[in-house]
C-alpha cells in the first residue's frame, strides 16, 4: 500500500469565536482576518512539512485545489508542486487536483502537468477533481447545470492532448481550439497516472470503473464512515467484470500517533477541534446547488463530504443560536454543540494511537475499504510543526512499513509512476 | 430531451412529444388563448394562477419549458441562445404563437429574449418580476446561496404559496415519491442555469426589438429582484402600459396572489 502525505495548507489563525461570529469558512469567508505576514509563514512552514515528509519516505506529497477558503489556501496546486518539484527528487508528487472546469481552456492543466512531470522526471500523478459546489459553483461562478459536461469535456481534452502524436483541432461544446499541441509533453508515457477525487455521486463511481480511473474518496469523516461510499465504487467495478484492484481506490485518513495513546489524546485535541469546529464551519446553502448532483445521485439519496460538512455545522450553528436564544443571550455560545475529540476519534474521522494502535486501525481500514492508496492527513487543523514534524516521522517510520507490503504481492499497481521510466535527478537536484 | 427522465408524476396532468423527450402541459379553461410561462417554481400541476386566469374568462395554456415541472432532462440547451430556441420550439408546440401571453420570473425574462429576436411570437405581454437587469448598485439576490427552506422563504412571501412545488401530496405513492424529488431538482436546476452565476445575459442591449404592449407586475415583497426594479423596466422598455405593484406577494407574486396578479392580467389582455 501507498502512503501519501496530503496537505490541506489550513489557515492557522483563525479566531476563537469564528464559528459564533461567521457565517462560513468557504466562499465568504471575511477578507480582513487574512494576515499575509501569517500567510508567508504558513506557506512556508507547509512547504517545510511536505519536503520533510518527502525525506521520511513516504511514497508521494499530494495536494488539491481550494479556492475562497479559510482550511486550504492552494487555489492553484500547480504552484505548490511547482516549488516542491525541485526540493523533493525522490518523491511522486499528487496533484489531487486540477478542477480541470476551471481552466479556460483545460489544456493549461495538461501543459502544466506535462511540465511538473519534465521537472520532476516522471514523477506526476495528476488528479482531475469535478471540484466542490464551493469552489466551482460559487467562489468561480461556474454554472451548475453545465459544470459536470464542461469537466467531462475537459478531461477529454486533457487526455487527447497528452496522447496525440499529430497538432489537432478540438471541438467541443465549450472548448473551440484550432490548434491543439502540449508542448512539452509529459515524461510519463502515454501520460502520468489519472487520479480521480469524488465526493459520492454515484456517476463518478461508474465513470472510474468503466475507465479504469483511480477513485478517490477524499473524505474528512474517516474509514468507518467512508465504507459506504468506496463499496459503492467496488460494486460497479464488479458490475462490469473487472479485477477490484485495491490500487484503483483511493482514501483520505486523519492519523495521530504517538508514543502511546494517552500522548495522542494530549496532543492532538486542539488542531482536532480547530479542524472540525472551526476549519469545517462551512455554510450549508453552499453545499448542494441545484445541478451540481446527478439526478442518478439526487435519486440514490448520497450525500457528498463536504455537504455533510456543511449541513452538520449549520446544524451546530443553528442549534446553539437557539440555545443562546433561549437562555436570553443575544451571542450564541458555541461550546455546548461543538464536536468533540472524544466523538472525532470514536467515529474514526481520526485514527489515533501508539504506533500499534494506528497500525492496526490503518490495516483495517486497508482491508475493509481495499483501498491501496491512503492520503495520510498527518497536519491537520492549526497544528504546531514540531508536532507535525513528530506524526509525519512516526508514521513514516513505525506505521508506513508494516502496512506498505500490502497489496503488493498480489496486485499491480497500475496507477503509480513507474520506476523503470523515470529520469535520474539532474543538475543540482542530482547532489 | 433525455428519454429515461423522471416520471412527473402531478406535476404535468398532460405532455407533448418534444425533440427526443417531452414536455409537460397544462390546459385549462374555455374562451380566448392566454399563454402562461412559468418562473422559477414551474407549474406544479394545475395551480392557483392558472385556474383564476381560467376563471376569468380564458383558455389558458401552460408548457414547462424542459427541465422544469413534468418536461423530460433538457438536453443540449447550454447558452442562452439554446434556451432561446427551444422557448420559440415551445411556444410554437403549444400552439401559443402570437397569442396574449403571463409570464413570471425566469419564464418573463426568455419570453422578452424571445421577443427581442421574433416579435411576433406573442401578442400583448404582462410580466411578473422578470430576471435580466443588474444593477452594482441595487443587486438582485442569490436564490441559491442557500439552504432549500431559505430559498423557499425567498420565492413567495407565504411559504404556503409554494407547497404545491415544494410539498409532495399525503397520497402520493412512495416510489412517486423519490420521483418528485428529482423533478424538484431538476426545475431548480433549470431556473439555475437561466439566471446563475448573474442573471443579466445582456437582454437590455436588446430591449430596443421589444414593441409588445407590457403591463409589469412586482412583488412588493419581492426578496430576490427588489421592487426597484419595476422602475429600471419601466424605463428600458419602450410600450409599457401598466405597472403594478402587488401588497403581500414576493417574487412569484403569482403564487402569492394568484387572484390579484389574474386579474390584472385579464384586464390587460382583454
Amino acid at each position: 500500500m501507498k502512503s501519501i502525505f496530503f496537505h490541506l495548507m489550513p489557515y492557522p489563525e483563525l479566531p476563537p469565536d469564528f464559528p459564533e461570529q461567521h457565517r462560513s469558512v468557504w466562499v465568504d469567508i471575511d477578507p480582513k482576518l487574512y494576515d499575509p505576514t501569517v500567510g508567508h509563514q504558513t506557506y512556508n512552514a507547509y512547504l517545510d512539512q511536505l519536503e520533510f515528509a518527502a525525506e521520511c519516505g513516504f511514497d508521494a506529497v499530494g495536494i488539491n485545489e481550494h479556492h475562497s477558503n479559510g482550511y486550504g489556501l492552494m487555489p492553484s496546486p500547480n504552484i505548490i508542486a511547482a516549488a516542491l518539484s525541485r526540493n523533493c527528487p525522490d518523491t511522486n508528487i499528487v496533484v489531487l487536483g486540477d478542477s480541470v472546469a476551471l481552466y479556460n481552456p483545460p489544456l493549461r492543466v495538461a501543459e502544466e502537468i506535462a511540465m511538473l512531470d519534465g521537472i520532476t522526471g516522471g514523477r506526476m500523478i495528476a488528479g482531475f477533481p469535478v471540484g466542490s459546489p464551493m469552489d466551482t459553483i460559487y467562489a468561480y461562478g461556474q454554472n451548475p447545470a453545465t459544470l459536470r459536461e464542461r469537466y467531462h469535456e475537459g478531461v477529454d481534452l486533457i487526455r487527447q492532448a497528452w496522447t496525440s502524436d499529430e497538432v489537432f483541432s478540438f471541438n467541443g461544446n465549450y472548448n473551440k481550439l484550432r490548434y491543439v499541441n502540449v508542448w512539452p509533453r509529459p515524461v510519463q508515457q502515454p501520460h502520468p497516472p489519472i487520479w480521480i477525487p469524488g465526493g459520492g455521486s454515484v456517476d463518478t463511481w461508474d465513470w472510474c470503473a468503466a475507465e479504469d480511473l483511480v477513485y478517490c474518496y477524499l473524505s474528512y469523516f474517516g474509514y468507518k464512515a467512508g465504507l459506504r461510499t468506496m463499496q459503492g465504487f467496488w460494486k460497479k467495478v464488479q458490475e462490469l467484470g473487472k479485477e477490484t484492484n485495491p490500487f484503483q481506490g483511493g482514501f483520505a485518513q486523519f492519523i495521530a500517533v504517538a508514543d502511546t495513546e494517552a500522548e495522542a489524546w494530549d496532543l492532538y485535541r486542539e488542531p482536532a477541534e480547530y479542524f472540525f469546529n472551526t476549519c469545517l464551519h462551512v455554510y450549508a446553502g453552499y453545499a448542494d446547488p441545484p445541478g451540481y448532483k446527478t439526478p442518478n445521485t439526487v435519486r440514490a439519496g448520497v450525500e457528498g463530504m463536504v455537504e455533510r460538512a456543511a449541513r452538520e455545522a449549520t446544524a451546530r450553528r443553528e442549534a446553539n443560536a437557539a440555545d443562546a436564544a433561549k437562555a436570553g443571550s443575544a451571542k450564541p455560545s458555541y461550546g455546548s454543540k461543538k464536536l468533540t475529540f472524544e466523538d472525532m476519534v470514536e467515529k474514526g474521522y481520526i485514527i489515533l494511537g501508539n504506533p500499534t494502535q494506528v497500525t492496526e486501525q490503518v490495516h483495517e481500514l486497508a482491508t475493509t475499504m481495499n483501498v491501496g492508496h491512503l492520503m495520510v492527513f498527518s497536519h491537520f487543523g492549526n497544528m504546531e510543526p514540531e508536532l507535525v514534524k513528530m506524526n509525519t516521522e512516526m508514521y513514516a517510520t513505525q506505521v508506513m512499513p508494516e502496512v506498505a507490503g500490502l497489496f503488493e504481492d498480489d496486485y499491480e499497481d497500475h496507477w503509480w509512476p513507474k520506476t523503470d521510466h523515470q529520469l535520474a535527478p539532474v543538475g543540482s537536484r542530482a547532489q | 430531451m433525455n428519454a429515461g427522465a423522471p416520471l412527473a408524476g402531478h406535476f404535468a396532468p398532460g405532455t407533448l412529444p418534444y425533440r427526443d423527450g417531452h414536455i409537460g402541459i397544462v390546459e385549462l379553461g374555455d374562451g380566448p388563448t392566454v399563454g402562461y410561462l412559468h418562473g422559477m417554481l414551474g407549474n406544479p400541476g394545475v395551480h392557483a394562477v392558472l385556474e383564476e386566469l381560467a376563471a376569468a374568462g380564458h383558455r389558458v395554456v401552460a408548457p414547462s419549458l424542459p427541465g422544469f415541472t413534468g418536461s423530460s432532462e433538457p438536453d443540449g440547451l447550454r447558452t442562452l441562445h439554446d434556451w432561446v430556441v427551444a422557448t420559440s420550439e415551445v411556444v410554437d408546440l403549444a400552439g401559443l404563437a402570437g397569442a396574449p401571453l403571463v409570464a413570471s420570473s425566469v419564464g418573463a425574462m426568455l419570453a422578452l429574449e424571445l421577443a427581442a429576436v421574433r416579435p411576433e411570437a406573442f401578442g400583448s405581454m404582462v410580466l411578473v418580476s422578470p430576471f435580466g437587469l443588474w444593477d452594482d448598485n441595487d443587486p438582485v439576490a442569490d436564490p441559491f446561496g442557500t439552504t432549500l427552506s431559505v430559498q423557499r422563504a425567498m420565492l413567495t412571501e407565504d411559504t404556503a404559496a409554494s407547497a404545491a412545488f415544494f410539498d409532495d401530496p399525503a397520497d402520493l405513492p412512495a416510489d412517486m415519491v423519490v420521483e418528485h424529488g428529482v423533478h424538484r431538482y431538476l426545475t431548480r436546476t433549470a431556473a439555475a442555469q437561466l439566471i446563475w452565476p448573474l442573471p443579466e445575459w445582456g437582454l437590455a442591449e436588446r430591449l430596443h426589438r421589444v414593441t409588445n404592449p407590457v403591463t409589469l407586475v412586482h412583488g412588493a415583497k419581492d426578496r430576490i429582484i427588489p421592487v426597484s426594479y419595476l422602475e429600471r423596466w419601466a424605463e428600458a422598455l419602450t410600450n409599457v402600459v401598466g405597472t403594478h405593484v402587488v401588497d403581500d406577494a414576493g417574487h412569484q407574486a403569482d403564487f402569492d396572489q394568484p387572484g390579484q396578479v389574474a386579474r390584472i392580467a385579464a384586464a390587460a389582455l382583454g
